[in-house]
């Protein structure tokens, strides 16, 4: 089932949470640590990490795809990467000028 | 601390570091501030080095994060017209808004006084500027390094002596002054319509800082009849009690014993030489003046034979005002900013932690409890639920580009 924007979905392997900003009308396999995220409250980790998907979600972050179809933006810091399948998703950030004093 | 400013709403249109610093203040107070972020291009601010470090070292940014913490960022880009929209519908409801934008792109953007109170008769209208609303340049940009700090005679003042002209001495020094002043000027100003219901314009600008900073200094030199003031030279200062002192590790001691016959003999014995106290050469402040350089002489053979740490555990013992001249890298170890609040560990989750300075003001002898400043656009969607927004909206205002 495709995602809805404003659905919550957490890591089943860390404490990584985000909320869907947008998302593509087609199903995704999202993953967070290498695993499928949920939108329910699983209570504690219930599997193991991916160590290939480890470099961690933080806090605040939006996170996007590249055909930019997908955002979501973290809500809960965690060890776990995101991924669409094998895809990690990048860092979505703000574009100013470089700049030094 | 109490949270004088609960329930007060603010909307902060700005960059760089002096009015954002101001919301940061509104923030801290308790207000609810919303920062507009351009869309695409996020605060300048994020993208600054400062003092050498790159922007996102660690994951922070030297001039972002003081003046934007307790705050949220939303991502608008006020140019499309549902983007202007979603500021005016925040501006409705808003006690305060907050610009650094020059009169120019006030008017493109359509965020003038007329403008703001057409969505809100009771807003607060505060700008921030660098040379004023008034003359000549008051349609010129600026930076706290140009108005506050040169234009005002402070750069000059602090060079003299130095075969250079020197520039700020901190990041961000002028404007987070000028911020502060124009926070106090907020505060005011809500007093003022509550007791009135009169909403006023509120401005401070780099350049009035900086003029304030200077006020003692303007009255001495016109009464000396100088251009700058004068250069000191150490050797000979006439009051060896306001001088400052080397000691043997290389690092500095600075006494501020202006009515010296009072610390004289206490300042002796406590370093061990009492044999001083009555030499004829330095009994008394004239003798010290007419004597100054042997007086000074004498203290820098003796402050030069021991290390800093020694001498501020010797002078503590003296009621007479002094400091050790500290390093930026000292603050973190200073005791007594740390037993007042001054300096705070602000969690950026996740076991992130930075050390930040609190604002000044505190309420009830309690200090405040800072919150960390946010991601680009971190609550552009959280904002716009609270305004009835939907996610289709959302979503709307997406593909037209009115947000990040």
């Amino acid at each position: 089932m495709p995602y809805k924007p404003g659905t919550k979905l957490r890591g089943i392997a860390d404490t990584t949470q985000v909320v869907v900003i947008r998302a593509p009308a087609e199903d995704i396999d999202l993953r967070c640590g290498g695993h499928p995220m949920t939108a329910d409250n699983p209570g504690h980790t219930l599997v193991t990490l991916d160590p290939d998907l480890a470099a961690g979600t933080q806090l605040g972050k939006r996170y996007v795809n590249e055909a930019g179809t997908l955002e979501l933006l973290c809500t809960k810091g965690g060890p776990g990467t995101l991924s669409i399948g094998s895809e990690v998703l990048a860092i979505k950030s703000a574009k100013p000028l470089p700049a030094s004093d | 601390m109490t949270l004088v400013l609960d329930g007060i709403r603010v909307l902060e249109v700005a960059e760089y570091g002096f009015v954002p610093s101001a919301a940061s203040v509104l923030g801290e107070w308790g207000a609810d501030v919303i920062k507009v972020e351009h869309a695409v291009r996020g605060d300048a601010q994020r993208g600054l080095s400062s003092f050498g470090v790159k922007p996102g070292q660690d994951g922070f940014t030297v001039l972002w994060e003081p003046f934007n913490r307790s705050k949220r960022s939303i991502a608008v880009d006020i140019a499309v017209p549902e983007g202007r929209d979603i500021i005016l519908e925040l501006a409705s409801r808003a006690d305060v808004f907050l610009t650094s934008f020059l009169p120019a792109a006030r008017r493109k953007l359509g965020l003038e006084v007329a403008d703001l109170r057409a969505a809100n008769l009771d807003i607060i209208y505060a700008r921030g500027s660098a040379n004023g609303q008034k003359g000549p340049e008051a349609e010129v940009g600026g930076f706290d390094a140009l108005s506050y700090w040169m234009r005002t005679g402070l750069g000059s003042a602090a060079s003299v002596g130095q075969p250079t002209i020197l520039q700020q001495p901190a990041p961000g020094l002028g404007d987070i002054q000028s911020g502060m002043s124009l926070a106090g000027g907020i505060a005011a100003a809500l007093f003022h319509r509550m007791r009135t219901g009169e909403a006023l314009e509120v401005d401070v600008s780099l350049l009035s800082q900086g003029c304030w900073t200077m006020s003692s200094s303007l009255i001495a030199a016109n009464l000396a009849g100088r251009e700058e003031r004068p250069t000191p030279d150490r050797r000979t200062f006439e009051n060896p009690l306001t001088n400052t002192y080397k000691t043997a590790d290389g690092r500095w001691l600075v006494f501020a014993m202006m009515q010296a016959d009072r610390y004289w003999p206490g300042l002796c014995k406590a370093i061990g030489h009492e044999e001083l106290i009555d030499d004829p050469r330095f009994v008394d402040m004239p003798n010290r003046a007419r004597n100054a350089e042997a007086c000074i002489s004498a203290l820098d053979a003796i402050f030069a034979s021991r290390p800093l740490a020694e001498w501020q555990e010797v002078l503590a013992q003296h009621d007479g005002p002094f400091s050790i001249a500290q390093r930026v890298g000292d603050l973190n170890r200073d005791e007594q900013a740390w037993a007042n609040g001054y300096l705070q560990d602000v969690d950026y989750g996740e076991g992130r932690k930075l050390t930040m300075v609190t604002s000044p003001v505190q309420f009830n002898g309690e200090t405040s409890t800072l919150t960390r400043a946010p991601e680009f656009g971190e609550s552009t969607e959280e904002v716009l639920l609270e305004l009835g927004h939907s996610w289709a909206d959302i979503a709307r205002f997406r593909d037209v580009n009115a947000i990040g």
